[in-house]
Formats: structure tokens, C-alpha cells, sequence
């Protein structure tokens, strides 16, 4: 297992389109994929539970995964997270 | 069930009134959130089924949403599409569809109760988030929870879509796309908890001619489906089960208020012109392009102010300049050749967070809004002068800046234009060519420089709303010194006056956009005082027009010689309440005392 954190840059935080993003990534590795803020862990592949944390800008979100895709399932989401979700610029 | 009927009280809830009219009819209560979900225990042979039949409810959810996405993105933009796209990945989401097959199998109940049950552990969650913006996509769960109860319920719960004969629809509050599958010809009038007079429900009933109250708080709860109901969007009443003698009370005024409304409308086609021959321009505000045809039905010469921010702030990006040439043009189009006064981006920091950042002011009042925002963010404005260019070639376009304070904003803003032109031009783009260029005088500042700014545009526009409140040191949301706002003050006389004579003297013309004209008071005094073009709500330019066709100009400016001599905004009032009791008391039907 290894784990990573990251710092949501978004002005508006991890909302729900941003929280589908988030999943549809995670969703790609076979990897079991968590993801907390503040001690409240959810599923990273669960749009319900992502969006539920309410990451808002400057919120660390600490990624644990599991599986044999872990390595390049954490790094892919942590530049997500650092690139803003590449395409969002709110 | 009439003992049931009999006892059910009269009910007067108050709320803002959206748009006028009065309309009776059966209560459509549309917020199926709120309808409480019974326990229903099943049987263990019935699991499968009950799993099935919640399986198929997503399934129907998903394929009803995947509609919307499409005639969304037609309709309003790519963005909106994307919003429900998300909504469709709540609908496939693990979480929520193994806890509420768990929960069926194991608890023995219904579907509608058990994914009731697993979301609302979702709300609670959102209701813990701190950040206001991240919480409130709770909507969007609940918006989802809705559309998939509506399918798993069936013809038991009602669905807007359902609406299949006249009623009124009461909700809690309507979204562009709630009311995407409705059918409007059904809608005898809008009813809703929360929302001002531009919310989505207000501008979508004025523009369909129906009355709409909003701002109710709570009535989606109280009132129950098939309630009869009197809408009175005149006083921004509601009457619920109404006792025969209301309904006879009300059947008279809207008898008395659909007569006025026929005999307005009989001067749809004529001027605005005095006794003795005055002309005076009167058209339309606008927040929106659909409201358009409101425009034209009621009679108004072209648009004295469209609006553009209602189109930036209802989305999650900035729009480009295709969407916005396609948006300003349809109503440039329409209208034509009359005149569409497009005002460039009004924004505060509070309504743009979305894309330019956390812009929250300790006062954003006086903060970076208007023009002082477009200047700052060069790509944003240029992009936007770009397609009101374009859209110029189609027909008779004017540019107005808003929230000017200073002579160097206007220089500014004209040098910009000029570049935004000079792109086109090279680029090979057809474009309107020398649009008029004018300026809202909102603040102070620019009526104490109305000289100076006169020689540099091309008409002014007074916004007597904001005006008002900078002029007084009001802000009119504050309860505790509200009774000092009052446009009838000599102060804004005065300062109205000052502008109109520095427009005139440099030949141009000025003309007022707010809520000003669209009273008795208000549009005999600006008659008087010289104003060129009156601008106000589309539904008020038949009573303006009857009250400017009643009255001679030269009886106006004798008032209003009277009016500026006077101390206090009461003596103002007496004194055109003795003008009309004296000299025109044919106008005194429309006296807000009137309506009473």
C-alpha cells in the first residue's frame, strides 16, 4: 500500500463536477483507492462520498492505495489534484 | 372528504411579488423531496423484486437525464449539460446502490425508503461541510434523490412533467432545469419558498404573462397537492383554500385588474407622447433574451437595458464569444430596428467567485464591480465587445458602461473599443459600425461630472436604483433605515435635474433604467424633468404609456418647477397628489392607494 497527500488548489473546492473527475481517475486502476480530509475517509471511486468531504481550497486530501496499479494510481491523482484538474481554471 | 374540505382554514401566506396578474387553480406541489417516504415492510420473497424495481428507476433516471443533458446543451450551453452529467454519476455511483440493495435485503422495506434512508446519511455529511459553496451541493443530491423517487413511485408522486392540466405550481424553488419539461401552457401561475424578483421562476412567469409570488419561506410544505389557491402577484399574496367570500373579493379585482390590462394594451402600437406633443422613448429592461417577446407583446420600443450578467453568473465558466454573439444577437434581431442598449458586464466580486476567485469585499457596493471590474480583466470585457459588435450588424446596437466614476473609465473603455473593432475588422468580421456609446450615471461622482462626461458619450442612462442609495448613504435591504430610501427626495430631484441639463445642453440624449418610472409619482416628475427615454420592466410600459398619454409636458415641468422647491420627499408626494386630484383625476386609478 502507499499513500500520498495533496493540496486542493481549486478556488472553489471539490465540488460536485470536480468530485466526478476525481472519480472517473480513480475509477481507471484496479487499485482500492481511499481518500481523507481531516480524519473523514471515503472511497475515491464514490462521487457521493468525494464531493461529501468538502474539500474546500487549500483542504489536504491524503490518498492511500491498494493494489498493483498503486504506484502510478497515486502519482496520476495527485497531479490531478496539483494541476487543478488540468482544465478548471474557477 | 368535504367534511375534510370544510374544515380546512383560509391561509394568507406573504411573499414578494415576481410578476403581476391574479390566478386561481388546484395547488402542483413539485418537491417530491419533501413528501415523506413511508415505511413499508416487505415480505423476504418480494427482496428481488423490490431490488428490481430500484434498479429500473435508475436505469429510467439515467436515460431521462441523458435527454435533459442534450436539450440542455442545446439550449442554454455545454456547461449546464456538464452539471447533469455529474448527477448521472451520483445515479451509478457503488456507494449508493450496494447501501440500498443492502438495506432492502436486510431491513425487509420498500426502495423509495431505503435509498431515502442512505442518502439522507449522505445530506448529513454535507450538512457538517463548513465552505457555503461546497455545501450547498447538497441541491444536487437532492435534485437526484428527486428524479429517481418521482420514477420508483411512479404516477403517485407528481412530476413537473406530469402537469397535464392548468394548475399552479408550487415549489420550493425552480431551476432552469426543473422546468425544462414543462409544459407552460398548463401553468395558471408560479408560487415559490425562496427566490427574488430575478429569480428563474420570476423572470419565467413574467415573461409568460402569469403571476408569480416568491420569497414565501416555507408554503411548499404547508400547502397539500389539489389545495385551491388565489395568487395575487400585484400584493405578493396567497390565499390557501380561500372562503367564498375571498374568492368573490378576489374574482372582482381580477375582473377590475384584466380590464385595465385589455384597455393598456389597446396602446400597444401607439407612442409615447403627451397631450401637447411630447415624444418621449419607451422600452423595456430585460435580464434575459427569452424576454423578449415580453418586450414586444407589451408594447415597448426596443430594449433600454439588457442585462448581461444574468447570462455570465448562471454558469460555471465564462461564456465565449459565439455563445454570447449567438445570445445578443436573438435579440438584436428581434426587435430591430428599434434599439438594443446592451450594458457590458455589471458584476460584484460576490456573484463572480466562480471563475475570477474568492472575491469576497468587506463592502462590494463600493467595490470592484461595473466597469472598474471589466477595465481590470481586459480579456473578459474585449471578448464581450467583440460579440456585441457583431451582433451590431444586425441591427440598431448602443453600448452602455456601467458604474463609471471617473472621466479616464470612459477614455479607457472608448480606446478598447476601438482596438475590439480594428481586430474585427482585419479579422474580416461583419460588424455593426459606429454603435452609440453611452454611460449609466449611477453614482454621484458622475452627475457631478455629467458635463464633462456629456462631451465624451453619446447618451446617458440614469440608474435611479443605485443612484438612490450611494446619493443617500441607504442601503435599502436594511430594515432599520429602509424609510429613508425614497426616490422622491429633493436631493435626487435635484441630482436629476443637474444630469439631464448637462445631456442637453451638450446634445445628447439621457434617458432613466431602474424602478423609478414605473409609478405615478416617479413617471410624472421624469416626464417633467425632461428625460428623453424612460427604461423599466417590460410589464409596466403600458401603464407608463397610459400615464404619458394623459398628461400635457408642459403641466409636468410646471410640477416639477413646484417639486424641486420643495423640503422633504412628503411634500413632494402631496404635491403631485394634489395634481392629480385637481387637474387629472382620470389617473387616480392608478394611485397606489388605489389598489386597496
Amino acid at each position: 500500500m502507499v499513500s500520498g497527500s495533496a493540496r486542493v488548489k481549486n478556488k472553489n473546492g471539490i465540488h460536485l463536477r470536480l468530485a466526478g473527475e476525481l472519480v472517473k481517475a480513480a475509477t481507471r486502476f484496479k487499485s482500492q483507492i481511499t481518500v481523507s480530509k481531516d480524519g473523514q475517509e471515503v472511497d475515491a471511486k464514490s462521487i457521493l462520498g468525494v464531493a461529501g468531504l468538502g474539500a474546500e481550497c487549500g483542504a489536504e486530501l491524503l490518498f492511500s492505495v491498494d493494489g498493483e496499479d498503486e504506484g502510478q494510481a497515486l502519482e496520476y491523482l495527485i497531479d490531478l489534484i496539483d494541476n487543478q484538474f488540468a482544465q478548471e481554471t474557477g | 372528504m368535504d367534511d375534510a374540505r370544510a374544515e380546512q382554514k383560509e391561509r394568507i401566506f406573504n411573499g414578494i411579488s415576481a410578476s403581476p396578474g391574479i390566478a386561481f387553480g388546484e395547488a402542483f406541489v413539485m418537491n417530491v423531496e419533501d413528501l415523506a417516504v413511508s415505511e413499508e415492510h416487505i415480505a423476504p420473497e418480494q427482496v428481488d423484486a423490490e431490488t428490481e424495481k430500484f434498479l429500473a428507476a435508475l436505469a429510467q433516471t439515467e436515460k431521462e437525464l441523458q435527454k435533459l443533458v442534450r436539450s440542455l446543451e442545446d439550449e442554454i450551453g455545454e456547461e449546464h449539460g456538464k452539471i447533469l452529467d455529474s448527477h448521472r454519476m451520483i445515479l451509478k455511483d457503488e456507494l449508493f446502490r450496494s447501501e440500498t440493495i443492502k438495506m432492502i435485503k436486510g431491513k425487509k422495506v420498500n426502495a423509495a425508503y431505503a435509498l431515502s434512508l442512505v442518502l439522507d446519511k449522505v445530506l448529513t455529511t454535507f450538512a457538517n461541510i463548513k465552505d457555503e459553496y461546497l455545501k450547498e451541493r447538497a441541491e444536487d443530491i437532492r435534485d437526484v434523490r428527486r428524479r429517481v423517487l418521482r420514477n420508483l413511485l411512479g404516477q403517485r408522486v407528481e412530476g413537473i412533467t406530469s402537469l397535464r392540466k392548468k394548475a399552479v405550481v408550487v415549489a420550493r424553488t425552480l431551476t432552469p432545469s426543473d422546468t425544462a419539461g414543462l409544459n407552460k401552457k398548463y401553468v395558471l401561475a408560479f408560487v415559490t419558498d425562496a427566490g427574488g424578483s430575478t429569480s428563474h421562476a420570476a423572470i419565467l412567469a413574467r415573461s409568460q404573462g402569469i403571476p408569480a409570488v416568491v420569497g414565501l419561506n416555507d408554503i411548499s410544505k404547508s400547502v397539500r397537492p389539489y389545495d385551491d389557491l388565489i395568487v395575487d402577484g400585484i400584493t405578493g399574496q396567497v390565499v390557501v383554500n380561500p372562503a367564498p367570500e375571498t374568492v368573490a373579493m378576489y374574482r372582482e379585482m381580477q375582473a377590475r385588474y384584466n380590464e385595465l390590462e385589455k384597455n393598456l394594451l389597446t396602446l400597444r402600437d401607439y407612442p409615447g407622447v403627451t397631450l401637447d406633443g411630447h415624444q418621449i422613448e419607451l422600452s423595456a429592461n430585460i435580464e434575459i433574451a427569452d424576454e423578449v417577446e415580453d418586450v414586444v407583446s407589451h408594447g415597448a420600443r426596443g430594449v433600454g437595458l439588457f442585462r448581461t450578467e444574468y447570462f455570465f453568473i448562471t454558469r460555471n465558466t465564462l461564456p465565449s464569444e459565439e455563445e454570447q454573439y449567438r445570445y445578443y444577437s436573438s435579440v438584436v434581431k428581434r426587435v430591430q430596428p428599434d434599439p438594443v442598449i446592451i450594458r457590458t458586464l455589471d458584476v460584484g466580486g460576490d456573484k463572480i467567485a466562480r471563475w475570477v476567485g474568492d472575491l469576497r469585499e468587506a463592502n462590494p457596493f463600493m467595490g470592484w464591480r461595473g466597469i472598474r471590474f471589466t477595465l481590470a480583466r481586459k480579456d473578459i470585457f474585449k471578448t464581450q465587445l467583440r460579440a456585441i459588435y457583431r451582433a451590431a450588424a444586425h441591427g440598431n446596437v448602443k453600448i452602455m458602461f456601467p458604474m463609471v466614476s471617473v472621466l479616464d473609465e470612459v477614455r479607457l473603455a472608448r480606446e478598447i473599443c476601438e482596438e475590439v473593432k480594428d481586430d474585427l475588422k482585419r479579422q474580416r468580421y461583419v460588424i455593426g459600425e459606429r454603435p452609440e456609446i453611452g454611460v449609466m450615471i449611477e453614482t454621484p461622482s458622475a452627475v457631478a461630472i455629467a458635463d464633462l462626461l456629456a462631451r465624451e458619450v453619446d447618451f446617458f442612462s440614469i440608474g435611479t436604483n443605485d443612484l438612490v442609495q450611494y446619493a443617500l448613504a441607504v442601503d435599502r435591504g436594511n430594515a432599520k433605515i429602509s424609510y429613508l430610501y425614497d426616490t422622491l427626495h429633493p436631493s435626487i430631484l435635484r441630482l436629476l435635474r443637474d444630469t439631464v441639463a448637462a445631456a442637453h445642453k451638450n446634445k445628447i440624449w439621457v434617458g432613466i433604467c431602474g424602478e423609478m418610472p414605473g409609478n405615478i409619482y416617479g413617471a410624472l416628475l421624469l416626464l417633467g424633468l425632461g428625460l428623453d427615454e424612460f427604461s423599466a420592466a417590460s410589464y409596466l410600459i403600458p401603464t407608463i404609456k397610459k400615464i404619458v398619454r394623459s398628461v400635457t409636458y408642459d403641466e409636468t415641468r410646471s410640477l416639477v418647477r413646484k417639486a424641486l422647491a420643495m423640503g422633504t420627499a412628503r411634500e413632494v408626494r402631496e404635491l403631485v397628489d394634489r395634481f392629480i386630484h385637481e387637474k387629472r383625476p382620470e389617473l387616480r386609478e392608478f394611485h397606489p392607494e388605489a389598489a386597496s
